[in-house]
């Protein structure tokens, strides 16, 4: 099993570094010249010294394998360079961003997974009754809303309409129970069919058969027997709905005002400003690859038969 | 409850309702500049969020713009946007899938990693951080999303190309002496295209999502043309006084996706929804009964 661990943290390194090439390839590639972009906004029309001082400070002339190293470099250790449009540093502010966007993902995820197992449990509990069709319409509904509209319907059923919770900051509990909600409701349909399909397909196999012959309960064969069969197929969905919901934070912090991560990233898109889309690229597909490394080896802890290929690896 | 019950029943295993869906979708896009009773950019300041009416069904806008109007001109826009994405995405996506399929080794190697890489990456973040490299506009949102989208077409096509490799008849055509391009432009590409192209129709309620997201963000379809996101999101301000005008392009860019995303999920599922009727099914199952009684 250690073996197996080892390969995939080899793939993740990989990856990352293949991540932070793309993060660096893409503002190369960017149209215009940065360096008169600079120069244009300290003084209007700079000549052509000053552009050619503003290069060599921001180091715009070395090659590009020395430029990658500096900026690699400067990353590792939380620096991140410099926003176009407002002079700040990156570093401090994504820090300072990051928790909101983390309690946003987090709790949506939380909210997702209770969801997901409440909807797949009322299918499989009673399978072709009015909870299983309810549950496939709500499951249906979730994956095809598009995020805003359903924080919008939200927003006016529940903050405006009944007022039960406010529309937007951050002040409390009661302020994140929308934006959980909005974020985690596509996650939760994904999630709930998964948890659906997976246990009428546990409920096939003969174990299921065997003890039910034993005289347990469908009830108690769900739960005892069923259920630790979905671990590993609902991790790794999971994993999966996590990418989702960056984007999904992407749309939901604009509209709950959050001033998150995502809404960085969002306004650094908005102001072409590429330092901070840089930035906020290489938190997102670290945070990714992170997730799927640790993806991996929850599949690994809750499926006896991956960790029996990884002894005879 | 008996009748609530087969009401969510029936609504959850239609496929006849994505086709109506889907249908009803790419006939407004066709024919929007003839179905629109109003230009769907004629302001009329005096007549600002109006109750549906006869003249205006489902109201006006904050502008005074006709509802109904924007609604139906904002699904060729989507039709159009989404049908692009599609296009330059599978076109990518099945040139590498096939070539990785026909050329197996390192080649099929090479490029399947580079397709993994980028099917690792949520496709709107991708799409989002080309669109603000490179700048807002109808172009660079179209560039990006299909930049975002043919990894998982690539994927889909490599592994339709195996399989026509593998059939017995692009053996017997190699021992004919067929050439290498005879085979890839006659027999390889033709069935892969066709397989594929099925696939996609799952891929393109997401698609028609994502130009609503970015276009809701204000990074997608810029006004003046209408478009369902874009509406929505200027509707946003008056949510507690003209709620329809919010609901209304949700809710119809939901319909749409939901006919898109159950016609992929029949499709997944290999029941590729026949707009047989009943009579004839029953024929064919009678038909197929007789085979299995022929048999030894």
């Amino acid at each position: 099993m250690s073996t197996l661990i080892a390969i995939r943290l080899r793939n993740a390194v990989v990856l990352l570094v293949l991540a932070t090439m793309l993060c660096f390839a893409l503002v190369v590639s960017a149209p215009g010249n940065v360096a008169v972009l600079i120069a244009e906004l300290r003084t209007p029309k700079a000549s052509f010294e000053q552009i050619r001082l503003v290069e060599e400070e921001l180091g715009l002339n070395q090659p590009l394998v020395l430029r990658y190293a500096s900026w690699l470099n400067g990353a590792l250790h939380g620096n991140l360079g410099v926003s176009y449009k407002t002079g700040d540093a990156i570093g401090p502010a994504l820090a300072s961003r990051l928790p909101i966007t983390l309690t946003l993902v987090v709790g949506g995820a939380a909210f997702a997974m209770l969801l997901s197992f409440a909807l797949g449990f009322l299918g499989a509990l009673w399978p072709g009754r009015l909870g299983d069709a309810v549950s496939r319409v709500i499951a249906l509904l979730g994956a095809s809303m598009p995020s805003f509209f359903v924080g919008a319907l939200l927003i006016y059923g529940l903050a405006v309409e009944l007022g039960l919770f406010p529309t937007f900051g951050t002040a409390g509990l009661s302020s994140w129970v929308l934006p959980w909600m909005t974020i985690g409701l596509l996650p939760a349909a994904v999630l709930s069919r998964v948890v659906r399909v997976g246990l009428e397909e546990a409920m096939a196999r003969p174990f299921a058969l065997t003890a039910s012959a034993k005289g347990l309960s469908r009830r108690a064969i769900l739960f005892r027997h069923a259920l630790p069969n979905i671990a590993p197929t609902y991790i790794n969905a999971l994993g999966a709905q996590g990418g989702a919901m960056v984007v999904g934070a992407v749309v939901v912090e604009p509209l709950f005002a959050l001033k998150g991560v995502a809404d960085l990233f969002l306004q650094g898109v908005l102001f072409r400003d590429f330092m901070v889309v840089q930035a906020c690229l290489l938190v997102f597909l670290t945070s990714f690859i992170l997730l799927n490394l640790m993806v991996d080896i929850g599949m690994m802890f809750t499926d006896p038969k991956l960790r029996r290929q990884g002894a005879n690896a | 409850m008996r009748r609530l019950r087969d009401l969510f029943q029936a609504l959850a295993q239609l496929p006849r309702l994505a086709f109506l869906a889907v249908g009803l979708f790419v006939l407004l896009g066709v024919l929007a500049p003839w179905l629109a009773p109003y230009d769907p950019n004629a302001q009329d300041l005096l007549a600002t969020h109006a109750d549906p009416s006869w003249q205006h069904w489902l109201g006006t806008d904050h502008l005074g713009r006709d509802t109904l109007s924007r609604l139906i001109v904002s699904a060729r826009t989507s039709l159009v946007g989404m049908s692009l994405v599609l296009l330059i995405a599978l076109s990518v996506g099945i040139t590498i899938g096939t070539v990785a399929g026909y050329r197996r080794g390192w080649v099929e190697e090479v490029l399947m990693r580079i397709v993994d890489v980028g099917l690792a990456m949520p496709s709107l973040i991708v799409a989002l951080a080309v669109i603000g490299i490179f700048g807002t506009g109808y172009w660079n949102m179209i560039l990006a999303l299909a930049l975002a989208w043919w990894p998982g077409s690539a994927r889909i096509s490599r592994a339709v190309a195996v399989g026509v490799m593998n059939r017995p008849h692009i053996e017997s055509l190699r021992v004919l002496g067929a050439s290498p391009g005879r085979i890839y432009f006659h027999h390889l590409l033709p069935s892969t295209i066709g397989a594929v192209l099925v696939y996609a129709t799952a891929d393109a309620g997401a698609v028609a999502l994502s130009i609503a997201t970015l276009s809701f963000l204000g990074l997608g379809i810029q006004p003046p043309t209408p478009e369902w996101g874009q509406m929505l999101v200027d509707a946003l301000p008056y949510l507690e006084s003209a709620p329809w005008q919010v609901i209304l392009p949700g809710l119809v860019l939901t319909l749409v996706v939901i006919g898109f995303n159950l016609l992929g999920e029949s499709i997944a599922l290999n029941r590729v929804p026949t707009p047989l009727p009943r009579r004839i099914l029953l024929k064919r199952r009678a038909m197929a009964a007789d085979w299995r009684k022929a048999a030894p």
